[in-house]
């Protein structure tokens, strides 16, 4: 008995997590422009989407803020987890703290005080603001999912590589870097996923001249939902899944291990 | 001052960490081709001793000679030491014969040849065909091989070995200690050995050093730390002893549990607090009333070679290892000859409490 309310419970709550995709999703192969009513079956407003040259230019701004941004991060984050794991224990504590402090604060505060810093910089914003800002709140993350890869190493590894002659570099890239890589290519994974998935953050951070997919949408659907963009987030849904589906993969090998 | 023989020097070495002294006033001298063991309790100071001589840690004051040369500063990838750390530490993204390349590969060794050493020490190591094998697909008995190939095959003057056996059961570890002793002499490296297992430390060592509390308490060889005790702690931690706390009436008698016992020893002066050792096994049963002192046997544990007895004498327990078991509830008597008493001088008392007790071993700080 108790099995069959844990499951419809359960059922419940997948359902009104999941209807509106699914319903959105759906809509988004509507032949009509009706949200609520199913005129037949049509590809058209996924080739429309590909038409629209607002929407190709932000495809273009988030692809390759997300490249970046992931790139500098993984290489910021990687090399800031060794040196806070080298740290003895006090500050290391101090400094993981800090690591993850702005993991916990809402978006819209980082956004909002970034935001402030450029404007109080006076860098105008735009582009190079938002990537700023996408490599900043996504350092932490690497640093985390970079970490539990050092402390999995037996502590005296890079001792036994100096003291076989290896210099400090040459162990960094030749013993401790091996062992990490996993870490690394996790962090660097979901870096990029943030960055695909980011709204608020973008939103303050870019000017209204340079947009990516979500501040286009947000701005498009001030004026009224296009079915392109149904379209649109439809496959940002499912791009997304499939990152996250890769990176709680690898976490879970990872675990195994 | 350079004197040849001496192949590491360490001179008022001592160490703080946070404040807390680790290491105070180490002197000590490794000659070429001995087998040195530092022995003592976990936080004794032994390990950071060995990182101080790989180059891992810095003193805080005092040099490290190597040689005679100045090495206190050197990095250890410039040391002609290298060391077996405890669990290995090899390297698991390398299959076996790369983590034995790894040393020889940064000296730029020509890869035929490396490919040759690499053999050798396989055979040396009696791994031979495990060249490809990933390290975490071995056995621990069979990693520590590797350890001691990858140190080795760079030819060091010195190999700095800490606690290398103590993740190996019981017979393994016996096997081990005639292998590293073996391969001690045929190679003819001078072995720094740190262990906390003092019947390790008795069976292959030429010297032994006791540390307690950062400080050495003393230098010998192992029959010298075992029959000549300095004090009462070093006769307790290498092998079991009875202690008890006594008289030096004069020299050649001393008094203790209600008796007075002709021993050896003089010089202590006259009436005169010390400690008395007794090994178990220097204690004789004898017949009630052909003994020194009398006392009921209160236990007996069987302990495989010998039986071990506890005896109660009035106020003292005597541990005794016979051969000849005694019933529990028998009266006995007890002699021991001169030569078994050994009277040491009590250790000062503030050398228990000046140290908090979870000194911090090296390896606990990185």
């Amino acid at each position: 008995m108790s099995r069959i309310i844990k499951r419809t419970y359960l059922a419940f709550i997948l359902f009104f997590l999941y209807v509106p995709i699914v319903v959105l999703i759906f809509y988004s192969f509507n032949a009509g422009k009706s949200r609520a009513k199913w005129e037949g079956f049509s590809l058209h407003w996924y080739a429309d989407l590909f038409q629209d040259a607002a929407i190709l230019k932000a495809l273009y701004v988030t692809l390759s803020v997300a490249v970046i941004a992931a790139i500098a991060a993984t290489v910021l984050g990687t090399l800031a987890a060794i040196g806070i794991h080298a740290m003895r224990k006090r500050p290391q504590g101090f400094m993981m703290t800090m690591t993850t402090l702005p993991l916990t604060m809402p978006d819209i505060v980082t956004g909002i005080s970034l935001m402030i810093l450029f404007t109080f910089a006076r860098i105008e914003r735009g582009y190079f603001t938002m990537l700023l800002a996408h490599i900043t709140f996504n350092t932490p993350f690497v640093i985390l999912s970079v970490m539990p890869k050092l402390k999995q190493m037996n502590k005296h590894t890079y001792e036994a590589a100096l003291d076989l002659g290896a210099t400090p570099s040459y162990a960094l890239v030749h013993v401790i870097l091996p062992e990490i890589v996993p870490g690394i290519i996790t962090g660097c994974l979901l870096a990029f996923t943030l960055s695909l998935d980011d709204f608020v953050i973008s939103y303050f951070t870019t000017s209204p001249m340079v947009q990516n997919l979500s501040t286009l949408i947000y701005s498009k659907a001030r004026i009224g939902i296009e079915p392109t963009l149904n379209a649109l987030s439809a496959l940002m849904f499912l791009s997304l899944l499939i990152l996250l589906l890769m990176i709680n993969r690898r976490a879970a090998r990872a675990e195994k291990r | 001052m350079a004197d040849m023989e001496r192949l590491i020097d360490l001179q008022n070495i001592s160490k703080e960490y946070d404040n807390t002294l680790v290491l105070e006033d180490i002197n000590l001298y490794i000659r070429e081709n001995e087998f040195v063991t530092l022995l003592g309790p976990s936080g004794c100071g032994k390990t950071t001793t060995l990182r101080i001589i790989g180059g891992f840690e810095h003193p805080t004051e005092g040099v490290v000679l190597f040689e005679g040369k100045d090495i206190t500063h050197l990095p250890p990838y410039k040391r002609k030491v290298n060391t077996i750390f405890q669990k290995y530490a090899l390297f698991p993204h390398l299959n076996v014969q790369d983590n034995i390349a790894f040393g020889q590969r940064i000296a730029k060794v020509p890869s035929a040849e490396i490919k040759k050493r690499v053999e050798k020490m396989l055979d040396l190591v009696d791994l031979r065909g495990y060249g490809k094998r990933r390290v975490d697909q071995l056995s621990g008995g069979q990693q520590q091989r590797v350890a001691i190939a990858r140190a080795l095959i760079n030819e060091p003057q010195v190999l700095l070995l800490d606690e290398p056996l103590g993740a190996l059961d019981l017979k393994l570890r016996k096997d081990m200690q005639l292998e590293l002793k073996r391969m001690q002499r045929m190679l003819g490296i001078t072995f720094l050995y740190v262990t906390h297992d003092q019947e390790e430390a008795l069976t292959m060592s030429d010297t032994v050093v006791v540390m307690n509390r950062g400080r050495i308490l003393q230098i010998g060889t192992p029959k010298d730390v075992y029959d000549e005790p300095v004090n009462s702690f070093v006769a307790d931690f290498i092998g079991e002893s009875n202690i008890y706390p006594g008289i030096m009436l004069e020299d050649q008698l001393v008094r203790f549990a209600g008796c007075d016992f002709p021993c050896v020893d003089k010089g202590f002066g006259h009436n005169q607090p010390v400690d008395i050792v007794i090994r178990p096994e220097d204690i004789q049963i004898v017949d009630m009333d052909a003994g020194q002192i009398t006392g009921t046997v209160e236990s007996v544990l069987f302990k495989g070679v010998h039986y071990e007895m506890i005896i109660n004498a009035g106020e003292l327990e005597f541990k005794i290892h016979s051969t000849v078991m005694q019933e529990p509830g028998t009266r006995v008597g007890l002699s021991i000859i001169p030569f078994n008493i050994h009277i040491m001088n009590p250790i000062p008392a503030e050398n228990e409490e000046d140290m908090p007790d979870e000194i911090i071993e090296g390896d606990e700080v990185s």
